[in-house]
């Protein structure tokens, strides 16, 4: 396990103005431990505690409470050692606007210990990976937003971190960029890196990760593999508006190919394996019971599915 | 520690020699106290000429800088607590003091060239001090520096907030610059202004600037001013590094 962390907690002391203050628990007890060489997400909604998991466990923030070992190394008594074995990439980026991109990447790789030689060369390779050798002499700041994140992972991965931690690595990007950004992080993963990473982006975690959680005020909610968190679901969902939700749910739910509904608001969701064969006995049950539906459509299930299951409310509506 | 000191230091020194444009703009404002105000001291002076109220009067443009330019540093750094860039340095291998470090290395050098081309024009217009006067006012001018750029640096991590900043440093600057005798001597002034610019680190520097350049080696204000100086640097530079840890929550 690269990451074992038992009971992480943090709650800030925030200041409220003449004195007062309010205590705000960010994170509120995570377990999570992480395979080497394993492309693991924390998916959840802004403000649900993800990045400050994350600034703990590459020993930016020091927890309330609780105990991780990352990289071999307790993250409050060794943070030294932690660092050396880290690439840590924010969700601001931490790139100079001011200087070339080059010079951050070379700054990084001496801090890390290499001779100027050795940097000089290291930040080569890098910029080759990322196809920034062109941009490498231009102020960060004329950068495009993707070449921008690019230079934030080349300088993560300066000391060949066996692990990385990326924070809302996609956030900002246009779709080309975004997928362009996943290939990088899956060959990251195929030459033996484990890579960390928070979002709140359903099919990111979905095409990306192997393994995820998902978090929610502060607390893991569910645990597993993408597919395993949907098998925990039915496969298929029936989205549907009707006149009376209320009435159209209990018709729903005494159907036997029903697995289970859900109403949020005026939509109900009902949840089934084998949607496009149940699809059409659906239909007839519910005009049988006389319920006149105003649209309805048929998905697969997905993350967001799961998440709704397990705090009751919809990722798109929670952030 | 010292290795990574000097990285950061060379690293700052790679964008200053990008940009040098700025650095050369804060110097602009002491070199038209020079030429503008300096004149009017003349009359001040026992002997009445231009080249001793140069003597009283370019010690306080030297000052002048170092409040103007170091005192502002820490802006850069508010950008730097939010684009990630101290996020990331706070992970990595790099001594923690050593981010600031660096960087008040650089102002400090930058505050010594700036106080360069100052006594370039202040000799131009006919000031005449000895070399030991001028090595001892430019060391001088370093400890100053340490002292205003660590100050700025920690206001900055404090503060994180251009507004708040800038108004803070607004706040201090005039009855810092006022009660320093920057601009006539605080001797000519009222005992209880007297006692009040004792309180002010500002002064000293003043003062032990116009003893080095009056030739008044043997003036106790000289070595008040560098142990002054050095300890309020430490302790300044103490409390920035302690702000740098704060930024975690």
């Amino acid at each position: 396990m690269i990451i074992e962390a038992q009971g992480l907690r943090k709650t800030f002391t925030a200041r409220r103005g003449r004195g007062k203050t309010e205590e705000v628990e960010a994170v509120r007890g995570i377990d999570l431990s992480v395979g080497e060489g394993e492309i693991f997400a924390a998916l959840g909604p802004n403000g649900a505690g993800k990045t400050t998991t994350v600034r703990m466990l590459a020993t930016f923030t020091l927890p309330t409470a609780g105990t991780a070992r990352v990289a071999g190394h307790d993250v409050v008594t060794e943070a030294a050692k932690v660092r050396e074995r880290i690439g840590y990439v924010s969700q601001a980026g931490g790139v100079d606007d001011n200087a070339p991109g080059l010079e951050s990447l070379v700054l990084a790789a001496r801090l890390a210990g290499a001779s100027r030689r050795d940097a000089l060369a290291r930040a080569g390779e890098l910029l080759e990976t990322f196809s920034l050798t062109e941009v490498a002499n231009r102020p960060a700041r004329t950068l495009s937003g993707g070449q921008k994140r690019r230079f934030a992972l080349a300088i993560g991965l300066v000391n060949r971190p066996p692990l990385v931690f990326l924070d809302e690595p996609t956030t900002g990007l246009d779709p080309q960029n975004r997928a362009n950004l996943w290939e990088e992080i899956r060959a990251l993963r195929d030459a033996g890196t484990s890579v960390l990473l928070t979002t709140h982006y359903l099919d990111e975690a979905d095409a990306l990760c192997d393994r995820l959680v998902i978090i929610d005020h502060g607390l893991i909610v569910a645990e597993g593999t993408p597919g395993g968190l949907k098998k925990e679901i039915a496969g298929d969902v029936v989205t549907l508006r009707t006149g009376d939700p209320a009435a159209a749910r209990e018709l729903l739910a005494a159907q036997p190919y029903i697995a289970e509904t859900r109403l949020e608001g005026e939509v109900l969701r009902a949840y089934l394996d084998d949607g496009e064969h149940s699809l059409p006995a659906l239909l007839r049950a519910l005009e049988a019971g006389g319920v006149s539906i105003d649209s309805i459509s048929l998905d697969r299930a997905t993350l967001d599915d799961v998440f709704l299951k397990h705090t009751g409310r919809s990722l798109r509506d929670a952030a | 520690m010292l290795r990574h000191t000097m990285l950061f230091l060379g690293y700052e020194l790679g964008n200053l020699r990008r940009n040098p444009a700025w650095p050369l703009l804060g110097i602009m404002q002491p070199i038209l106290y020079l030429l503008l105000f300096a004149p009017l001291l003349t009359k001040l002076t026992p002997g009445g000429t231009l080249s001793e109220a140069l003597i009283v009067f370019t010690p306080a443009a030297l000052v002048m800088i170092a409040l103007f330019g170091s005192m502002f540093t820490g802006f850069g750094m508010i950008n730097e607590t939010r684009n990630g860039v101290l996020e990331r340095l706070a992970v990595s291998q790099a001594w923690r003091p050593s981010i600031v470090l660096g960087r008040v290395a650089k102002d400090m050098i930058m505050l010594v060239l700036q106080s360069l081309l100052i006594l370039g024009v202040a000799s131009l217009m006919g000031l005449r001090i000895s070399l030991a006067a001028m090595g001892l006012m430019l060391l001088l001018m370093a400890v100053t520096g340490l002292f205003a750029a660590n100050l700025s640096y920690g206001l900055a991590l404090s503060i994180r907030d251009e507004n708040g900043m800038s108004q803070i440093v607004q706040f201090f600057l005039l009855p810092l610059m006022l009660l320093s005798g920057l601009m006539l001597p605080i001797s000519l002034g009222p005992d209880w202004m007297q006692t009040a610019a004792k309180f002010n680190p500002l002064y000293y520097a003043v003062e032990a600037g116009r003893a080095l350049f009056a030739g008044d080696f043997s003036s106790g204000t000289i070595p008040t001013a560098f142990a002054l100086f050095l300890v309020l640097g430490v302790l300044t530079l103490t409390w920035s590094v302690r702000s740098l840890r704060k930024l975690a929550g």
